[in-house]
């Protein structure tokens, strides 16, 4: 029971962080406290909580994505290219660019099963293949002046909302959905909880890994889509480094590295935590790179109560068969 | 009554050894039926035949009115047998309404309110207060047998396989466990229940089927037998004489602990003399490595004092024993005594390399004489010295491992399982070796599990039961029915 309460207070934990937060550099600068301020950090983030969404169903069975951002790259190049090139309407490109991060991301998961690796290892692999082809795609040059229509789902507002919140709404909505109420998404929890469980439960391990990786490929792709929207052009640089960012954030909300444990509503408050680091330390004064140091210190941090969380169970585990 | 479960005439070999020898067992519905035998009798073999983990070489399984040469995983638990292992298989992070009914589905999406139903229904029928909703991690090991426990019933298992279920309880739970499985045996579901501790079998227990050295003995009525009956058909085997004689004497103290406290033992005391082989005994998870793992400083200690030659010392850590001459041969010499990916020289040097290096760089020259030096002494077969480990036999590895700890002039040294996984030629050298450096004035603790190795190299032997020192056994007492007794108080 008394453990049940700690990890009650770790949730909250990073919501009183983040207020807390809000609420420090609220002090420091009037102008941080403002609707217009929050619609900017909420726009800003609505494609890297996306991605989280993704990375997160990678995260609880016990996986990783390295190749996000690569990922990211491929999809909005190829998307941008069928509309310009191509010359295929809007819709057609989004559905080919949806498409072609499910691929990519079933060609992670065969790999991963064919190979019998880390999907860490992995995905260290396939980023680089994903850069190559991006890069060679998009001959290194970026692509302008994206159709209108197209720049609405990055750039637009519907009553006043921005259409990427929205869609980052409905993403999150979803995300939760499966992972709480569908077989499938409990199937996630196992295996990243204790995979022979599963498979000696009958739970076709290998089937639910490629749904995983088409998942998180798939909100992936919709990420990249919405983040070469509101930038207005495609180059093959754009998303790099995203999984970072991403993996920061799940750990912050109580995604563990092991597997088997996170909630979405954790998730969403760890990239709000540090899109109100990384707003905050702009309206200060502070330059991009004192943020990467930022950035860094609370991986490191979340990490450490991560591991520091699992010993003392494990503790007061031995504790107990000792007595 | 027809038996639910037969098994007949079932033979398992392994390279090198017979892991069930021609062993057959009939067991009825609705009874507590004991698995009973010593470490390496063949009881976890059986029970992974059982349940389809692995296939006999000879014999058929009989369930249910079929017969099956083998059985799959699948088949065994569609035949409604199921087995709760010591390390449990559940799925840490869901509930245990979750872990109860994984696997099948009720209706498209997860149906909380009917797992938690069917869940609470169970637990009333054990008359145990667990919320169905709570998440299995934060549960104590007795409520988590108890789901394991549910999950079973919930697949209307026949036969319910326990390995050493009373492992992580306290006494009030096992009493608890106790009355599900009464339970159980009432409504016809047929308990096999393997444990090593005799009380245990006396209370719950029906009938004991006792293996011996991978054999059938026989089956007894519970009620029909007794504890010292039951320890003379776990061990009745007549001893192989075979050990090299020794007559070297017995010197003063060489290594001494007190009241030694941590991994879980408790309280332990012991001294080893000069000259002396002090046989440490003991079930596995006695404690025994654990022991071994304190003293030479490799695992901290939460108490206790330990005193060399007489004298108070200081050991924190694994180079103030190497330092201070106490050697370990460990249990597992490919994970932990020597490099497999590295020469035999480089092996043999590694303990004291410092010594062989001067300012931080290595002294190749004599390092390797100190190689060829050991590999003579101890015979080791080898096309070079700069052959790599790994592709020597295990009897020339442990030798490897043996010559790394002699290298570093130790006047103590623990042998943990020093001849396990190696041929009976090989064998006889080491206890040669043994033999050798006793004379030479050298204290030798021996863990093993091998009782003929034990009665035959000690002098003197210590038991250890679940991390408590059980009792000591000077030679005249010396008996395979003592030990086995104090083992399993």
């Amino acid at each position: 029971m008394k453990k049940n309460l700690s990890s009650i207070i770790q949730k909250y934990t990073m919501l009183i962080v983040f207020l807390a937060l809000v609420a420090v550099f609220s002090l420091i600068k009037h102008e941080f406290f403002s609707i217009t301020n929050f619609k900017n950090i909420l726009t800003q983030q609505a494609y890297v909580i996306i991605a989280s969404m993704g990375l997160a169903f990678v995260m609880i069975s016990g996986g990783m994505d390295l190749s996000v951002g690569y990922q990211m790259s491929l999809v909005g190049v190829i998307t941008s290219i069928s509309m310009m090139w191509a010359k295929l309407p809007v819709a057609a490109a989004v559905l080919i660019g949806l498409a072609t991060g499910i691929v990519l991301g079933i060609f992670n998961a065969f790999a991963t099963i064919k190979l019998k690796v880390h999907p860490l290892i992995v995905t260290l692999g396939t980023m680089t293949i994903f850069e190559g082809i991006s890069y060679i795609i998009s001959h290194s040059n970026p692509i302008f002046n994206l159709p209108v229509s197209f720049k609405f789902l990055g750039q637009g507002q519907i009553f006043g909302i921005p259409v990427c919140v929205i869609i980052m709404a409905v993403i999150v909505l979803i995300a939760s959905f499966i992972l709480n109420r569908t077989y499938f998404g409990r199937y996630v929890y196992a295996l990243g909880s204790n995979e022979e469980a599963a498979h000696l439960a009958g739970v076709n391990v290998n089937l639910i890994k490629v749904l995983i990786f088409a998942i998180c490929s798939f909100f992936v792709a919709i990420s990249s889509i919405l983040l070469t929207a509101r930038s207005g052009s495609a180059t093959s640089a754009i998303g790099v480094g995203t999984e970072f960012t991403c993996m920061t954030a799940a750990v912050l909300g109580g995604v563990s590295f092991k597997g088997g444990s996170g909630k979405v509503s954790g998730v969403v408050i760890g990239v709000l935590i540090l899109g109100v680091l990384s707003s905050g330390m702009q309206i200060i004064g502070l330059g991009t790179y004192p943020q990467y140091i930022a950035k860094g210190v609370v991986l490191l941090a979340a990490i450490g109560l991560d591991n520091y969380q699992k010993d003392s169970k494990m503790r007061e585990a031995e504790k107990r068969i000792g007595a | 009554m027809e038996p639910v479960l037969s098994l007949r005439n079932i033979t398992k070999v392994y390279p090198g050894v017979m892991a069930l020898d021609n062993v057959s067992i009939d067991f009825m519905p609705g009874e507590v039926h004991a698995l009973l035998g010593e470490n390496g009798a063949g009881k976890s073999t059986l029970i992974k035949v059982i349940s389809g983990a692995i296939s006999p070489n000879k014999g058929e399984i009989v369930v249910n009115g079929t017969s099956y040469k083998k059985l799959t995983p699948l088949e065994s638990r569609t035949a409604g047998i199921e087995v709760i292992y010591q390390e449990f298989n559940l799925i840490d992070s869901l509930s245990a309404a979750e872990n109860i009914c994984f696997g099948t589905r009720y209706g498209h999406l997860v149906d909380f309110k009917k797992m938690n139903e069917i869940s609470r229904k169970l637990f009333e029928q054990f008359k145990i207060d667990i919320d169905p909703a709570a998440i299995v991690e934060n549960m104590t090991p007795a409520h988590k047998q108890i789901v394991e426990i549910a999950k079973s019933v919930s697949k209307n298992c026949r036969i319910l396989i326990m390995d050493e279920p009373s492992a992580p309880l306290t006494v009030d739970e096992v009493g608890i466990m106790f009355d599900i499985v009464r339970r159980l045996k009432a409504q016809g579901v047929t308990i096999i229940y393997i444990s090593h501790r005799l009380e245990e079998i006396f209370e719950i227990a029906d009938r004991v089927s006792i293996l011996r050295d991978g054999r059938y003995i026989t089956t007894k009525q519970v009620k029909d037998t007794d504890r010292a009956d039951l320890i003379n058909l776990m061990v009745g085997r007549t001893l192989n004489s075979n050990y090299p004689k020794r007559s070297s004497p017995i010197g003063s103290e060489a290594l001494r602990i007190e009241h030694f406290y941590g991994n879980g033992d408790k309280d332990i005391s012991l001294t080893v003399h000069k000259g002396e082989i002090l046989g440490l005994a003991g079930l596995v998870g006695a404690g025994r490595t654990e022991l071994a793992r304190l003293i030479f400083g490799a695992d901290r200690r939460a108490r206790g004092d330990i005193y060399l030659d007489g004298r108070k010392a200081s050991i924190h850590s694994s180079f103030d024993a190497i330092s201070q001459g106490i050697g370990l041969i460990p249990e597992d010499r490919k994970q932990q005594g020597c490099f497999l990916e590295q020469a035999i020289e480089w092996n043999i040097a590694f303990n004291n390399i410092r010594n062989l290096s001067k300012n931080g760089i290595v002294n190749r020259a004599q390092a390797r004489q100190v190689g060829e030096e050991y590999g003579k002494a101890l015979s080791i077969k080898c096309s070079s010295l700069s052959e790599d480990v790994k592709n020597l036999s295990g009897g020339n590895q442990q030798k490897v491992v043996i010559a790394k700890t002699l290298a570093t002039n130790s006047k103590v040294i623990i042998f943990d399982e020093p001849t396990r996984g190696i041929d009976v030629g090989a064998k006889q050298e080491i206890y040669m070796l043994m033999n050798d450096l006793a004379a030479k004035g050298i204290g030798i603790i021996m863990i093993t599990s091998d009782m003929e190795e034990l009665l035959g190299m000690s002098d003197r032997i210590i038991v250890l039961s679940e991390g408590k020192l059980s009792g000591e056994l000077t030679r005249d007492q010396f008996s395979q029915n003592a030990v086995l007794d104090l083992a399993s108080r």
